[in-house]
């Protein structure tokens, strides 16, 4: 069991770490363009899609009725924690301050919001099998990158370190391994709740691309751009969950 | 298949004309998005753009219904007919240039933009009736599950059509007539996939994930972007997420 809890917790941590990853072109680059960054958007936002897709699949295996349940309670729950947060702009951070520290702040408390949502997908998918765990744990680790690149766009050129870029887009995931635990303990005790805990993934997943990704996207790119990045990425991810 | 749609089937002895009917219906129930306007200047712009949302996420939620009913039996091949659904519907864009037809209402219509807007319209609704088309064939009630579901999305897209076309001047009739006219390639392509798919044999798969492509991309450049235009993007964003789960939950009741 503990052995198992201490798996959750490692693949989540995995999942965490890859975000950093994102910050590395910055490395080589002293800037990215808007639209470059627009094109990662529209990645994640396929590579979410795709995911959801997923976890609505094997839900549905489980239970139409709970997942879709589930899927509404993930949308809510981003809503809320989205108003929450919403009210709450400070407006220095770290060594940034003023409207670039607002920007950076609100991006990274989106992140770091909807990786709650992601852990819990992480930890729940240990309770729909083992391949099944590899796979979202895999999709959310490369998802998470271009996440990272997204974090790491917004506060590289208002001055913060590659450093800073790195761990701020690591610490937007550390909820991945947090809530995987508990998410995961809780399916395997209750496994009547695994499709409700699917859906919810999904909704939140599905919302927050609608909510963030997509409009930031077609903000900076055309529509056909982004519409043949997120489509293509999608048809990629349903293959990479079938054969992989 | 469930009594509440097995009350709506209208068999008869063709299966085409079957197909016909609920083609016709859907492209009929357009009409229906004019009548807000018979009241006054119509609905205010967030209310087209909240049409918008729920006709995108609609949408999503039948690409994903198609999508895993073609998974079911070969997923390379659905998958390789979604990125062909994909390619038909860009191809359908760029080439009579609507893909940078500009959808904001707060922009000066130019010149082309009355043709080009029926020109999209018309394309747009032949890929949703290859959708009901191939769904009659994996079963009847998905078929007119199908119908049912692009029906009342339909509704929401004749509203935002009849937002443009009455701003060029046109009549509330004349305006519902026009939405019905450029969604009668609905029914036109609902009975040519109908008829074809069957033929396709093992590659069924490959139409069911071309309809699904189709539909996904027709969301990602055409409905998804019009409504970020016209209301926020919590309100879409919700409509969205929620009307694709309804469309998943009452697939999974009635069909």
């Amino acid at each position: 069991m503990w052995i198992q809890v201490a798996r959750v917790f490692a693949y989540g941590l995995v999942t965490a770490l890859a975000t950093g990853l994102g910050a590395l072109p910055f490395a080589f680059l002293r800037t990215v363009s808007a639209r470059t960054v627009a094109i990662t958007q529209a990645i994640a936002a396929g590579l979410m899609l795709g995911a959801s897709f997923g976890l609505i699949l094997e839900g549905s295996a489980h239970g139409t009725v709970p997942t879709v349940a589930g899927a509404v309670l993930g949308v809510v729950f981003i809503l809320a924690g989205k108003r929450f947060l919403d009210g709450r702009e400070e407006v220095a951070f770290g060594d940034l301050r003023g409207a670039g520290a607002r920007q950076t702040l609100l991006i990274l408390a989106v992140m770091t919001l909807h990786s709650f949502a992601e852990g819990v997908a992480v930890g729940v998918a240990f309770g729909g099998g083992e391949r099944l765990a590899t796979l979202i744990t895999l999709a959310i680790a490369v998802h998470n990158v271009p996440e990272g690149l997204a974090i790491s766009a917004v506060m590289r050129p208002k001055g913060a370190s590659v450093w800073s870029c790195a761990w701020w887009s690591v610490f937007s995931s550390l909820p991945q391994p947090l809530m995987a635990v508990p998410a995961f303990l809780f399916v395997d005790h209750f496994r009547a709740v695994l499709p409700y805990g699917l859906g919810f993934a999904a909704g939140a997943m599905v919302l927050m691309v609608f909510l963030e990704l997509l409009p930031e996207a077609y903000a900076e790119a055309s529509r056909t751009r982004v519409g043949l990045w997120v489509s293509v990425t999608l048809g990629a991810m349903i293959l990479f969950q079938r054969y992989l | 298949m469930s009594g509440v749609i097995e009350g709506l089937v209208v068999e008869t002895a063709e299966p085409v004309l079957t197909v016909l009917f609920y083609g016709a219906m859907a492209a009929g129930a357009s009409a229906l998005g004019a009548l807000p306007f018979a009241f006054g200047d119509g609905p205010r712009k967030v209310w087209i753009g909240a049409a918008y949302a729920l006709a995108s996420g609609s949408m999503l939620g039948l690409g994903y219904v198609l999508m895993s009913e073609g998974l079911k039996a070969e997923a390379m091949v659905a998958v390789l007919g979604g990125g062909l659904g994909v390619g038909y519907t860009w191809w359908f864009q760029t080439y009579p240039g609507t893909d940078r037809l500009d959808t904001s209402p707060d922009h000066e219509v130019g010149r082309d933009t009355g043709y080009k807007t029926i020109l999209q319209s018309t394309l747009h609704a032949a890929s949703e009736g290859v959708a009901i088309g191939v769904a009659m064939v994996v079963n009847l009630s998905l078929g007119i599950f199908m119908a049912l579901a692009l029906a009342v999305h339909n509704v929401g897209e004749g509203m935002a059509l009849t937002a443009v076309l009455r701003q060029r001047g046109m009549t509330v009739g004349e305006s519902a007539g026009l939405c019905v006219v450029t969604n009668v390639t609905q029914p036109l392509f609902a009975i040519v996939a109908f008829a074809l798919s069957p033929a396709l044999g093992h590659f069924l798969p490959a139409a069911l994930g071309f309809a699904a492509g189709s539909l996904v991309f027709l969301v990602l450049t055409e409905l998804a972007p019009a409504s970020y235009e016209r209301a926020s993007r919590t309100l879409v964003a919700t409509l969205m997420s929620i009307a694709a789960a309804a469309v998943v939950f009452l697939e999974h009741v009635f069909v």
